[in-house]
């Protein structure tokens, strides 16, 4: 390594100076200003800087930066950037300090930019740790007994998930010799190689990160977590941990084919489908947005799948289309409930939002739009996404899985509408609908999400030409 | 011959069958030493002494420690002498102590029989170890560094006292 390679890291470099600066600013003298400008100013520095990268730059065998990489890392400082928006809002005049969060929040973003830029198991593995030990604080960061039951609950979980996905790294190295990606598909087509080893290991590591996708089978944790995190880091889990982890099985199953494998294809198949209908049946007998949204959230990671098992060029136009979508209307949906969110619990019961249209209407229209989104209607960038991703499937001839999205996406629809229905229903008596003000920089967000989402339901030319710029030189 | 490997390995299966399946958490700790002490001597025989000293030293070692330092604030006063004569009756001590001294035998063995190690075997030197780390995997160790970070900070933020509990540090 020298010292020209650290140039392509200087957006990774500045995240973590950022957080650095504020622990050692909190030595001194705890100021929330300080270190919200700090992380809002690392984030778009870190962006910006993202610009300055050019072409694709092997750093060493860990991390890679091209066009992939600086795109999903782009989303993923995007995402964090809103959320330090909305938390700081969320967290402003609650009894526990607000300096760690953003510490805890720049450093779960790296972890998962390094995720997003990883072609080598070590940095994947360091990279989803730093990821999960932050997320562990972060879920039970007001420290009430909802939240610290979430935390346990991930902490023990995404643990024992670690293990699985260490065990089959494991495997794997032992039965290729190497844990660079680009050259373990070679080590696989290599001769003597014992495929019953491979194929274990290869379970294992889809186990690890099934977890961290949070699909179907291993999605237990999901509602539980959803629903006990501040609302802010719900909306942080649910888009900046899984674009990441996404972004990285994506690139570790184009180096290595999994088309090669009939099994293993299955298997995500399988997992495909178990998400779409646990998501979406599940979520039918819900009563809290969070748990909804969690469970809407197992079914959207299905849909991703079907695109992901889709071959060609087209998949990752698909997956990367549907995923900014995703992040869009996550970030708005869970933003909907931060600013709706009191001091004492987040507003996450069905009743809460009835009537919203009557005391918040510009509120509720912002939800409406992102629950359209998410139930696919047209006009949303919801739509352009499911439309990618039927596209893709039907491209490789995936029809059975192509049928269960499309049923699935009806399910889908009644959840999505029944909200949709009580929020323009009469007002009921719910203390949370009375909170007083909004806070501006939230509203702004939210309006500008809700921009983003129709302007890329409508032209999303730009966006996809930009996917397709970066997939060519893939 | 892999004879030294089995039993090294059956060691560490028995012993953290034991943790999981004790009741009390300082038995449990008795085995769990027992069983590093295994994978320690297990990745000896393969020829990692220095990471083998590593998970001695910073696995079993700082365990050792922390155990320590529970009981030292833990139980001072009279009582903790009759605590510790309960504590210690032999069914609690005895697994781990067989468990131990079949380890020290086969380290013994392994150590004057130099040659039952098979040829094969690439003996990695604490030198290799460090040159591989600030070599090809110096961001790995930048970014555990930063791991550590996130687990301090965090650890830092959960077991922080409130200010009105009295005595806590804000």
């Amino acid at each position: 390594m020298t010292l020209n390679d650290l140039a392509p890291l200087i957006p990774l470099m500045v995240i973590a100076v950022s957080s650095v600066i504020i622990m050692l600013g909190i030595a001194f003298y705890r100021s929330r200003a300080f270190s919200g400008l700090l992380t809002l100013a690392g984030i778009a520095v870190a962006f910006i800087t993202l610009f300055g990268v050019q072409g694709t730059r092997q750093v060493t065998s860990l991390l890679i930066l091209d066009d992939y990489a600086l795109f999903y890392i782009g989303l993923i400082l995007a995402a964090s950037f809103v959320v330090a928006l909305l938390s700081s809002d969320y967290l402003e005049g609650r009894r526990e300090n607000i300096e760690e969060f953003y510490i805890l929040l720049l450093l779960s973003t790296l972890g998962s930019s390094v995720l997003a830029a990883s072609t080598h198991f070590v940095s994947f593995f360091i990279g989803l740790e730093i990821l999960s030990v932050s997320l562990y604080a972060l879920i039970a960061y007001t420290r009430n007994e909802l939240n610290i039951e979430a935390g346990v609950k991930y902490l023990v979980l995404a643990a024992a998930s670690s293990a699985f996905l260490l065990f089959g790294i494991a495997l794997l190295y032992g039965e290729t010799g190497t844990m660079e990606f680009s050259r373990m598909s070679s080590g696989i087509s290599a001769q003597g190689i014992n495929k019953g080893m491979l194929l274990t290991g290869f379970a294992l590591v889809l186990t690890g990160v099934g977890f961290k996708l949070a699909v179907a089978p291993f999605h237990m944790w999901t509602p539980d977590v959803y629903e006990g995190a501040p609302a802010p880091v719900t909306a942080f889990v649910a888009t900046v941990s899984k674009g990441g982890v996404f972004a990285l099985l994506l690139r570790y199953f184009i180096q290595v084919d999994m088309h090669a494998y009939p099994s293993l294809f299955g298997a995500v198949a399988f997992i495909a489908v178990a998400s779409m209908f646990a998501g979406n049946l599940l979520a039918l007998l819900q009563k809290n947005i969070k748990r909804i949204l969690a469970y809407s959230s197992i079914a959207h990671l299905g849909y991703l799948l079907v695109a992901f098992l889709a071959g060609g060029v087209m998949r990752v136009t698909a997956v990367t289309f549907y995923l900014v979508a995703y992040f869009i209307t996550t970030l708005g949906a869970f933003g909907v409930v931060t600013m709706l969110s009191g001091k004492e619990r987040d507003a996450d019961a069905v009743e809460d939002y009835q009537g919203l249209f009557r005391h918040r209407p510009w509120l509720a229209l912002i939800f409406s739009a992102m629950l359209f989104s998410l139930a696919g209607i047209p006009l949303t960038a919801g739509f352009i996404g499911k439309f990618y991703i039927v596209a893709a499937g039907a491209g490789s001839a995936l029809w059975l899985l192509v049928i269960m999205l499309v049923i699935n996406s009806a399910i889908g629809l009644y959840y999505y509408l029944r909200i949709i229905v009580v929020l323009y229903a009469q007002p009921g008596h719910s203390e949370v609908s009375a909170v007083s003000s909004l806070p501006l920089t939230g509203s702004l967000v939210l309006v500008l999400l809700t921009v983003l989402l129709l302007w890329l339901g409508v032209y999303p030319e730009p966006l996809i030409e930009m996917i397709h710029r970066m997939t060519m030189r893939f | 011959m892999n004879t030294p490997f089995y039993i090294a390995a059956a060691v560490a299966v028995i012993s953290t069958f034991m943790v999981i399946t004790r009741r009390n958490a300082v038995h449990a700790l008795l085995y769990l030493i027992v069983s590093l002490l295994s994978v320690a001597l297990i990745f000896f025989l393969l020829g990692a002494p220095f990471v083998a000293a590593l998970e001695i030293i910073i696995y079993a070692g700082a365990i050792m420690v922390l155990f320590v330092f529970v009981i030292m604030m833990l139980n001072l006063g009279p009582q903790s002498t009759e605590m510790e004569r309960r504590w210690l009756t032999p069914e609690i001590w005895v697994g781990p102590t067989i468990l131990t001294a079949l380890l020290a035998a086969e380290l013994l063995y392994v150590l004057v029989r130099v040659q039952v190690r098979p040829s094969d075997i690439n003996v990695i030197t604490p030198k290799q170890v460090g040159i591989a780390l600030l070599g090809p995997y110096v961001l790995g160790v930048e970014l555990a560094s930063l791991l550590l970070l996130a687990g301090l900070v965090g650890a830092f933020h959960l077991g922080r006292r409130e200010k009105s509990d009295g005595g806590g540090r804000a």
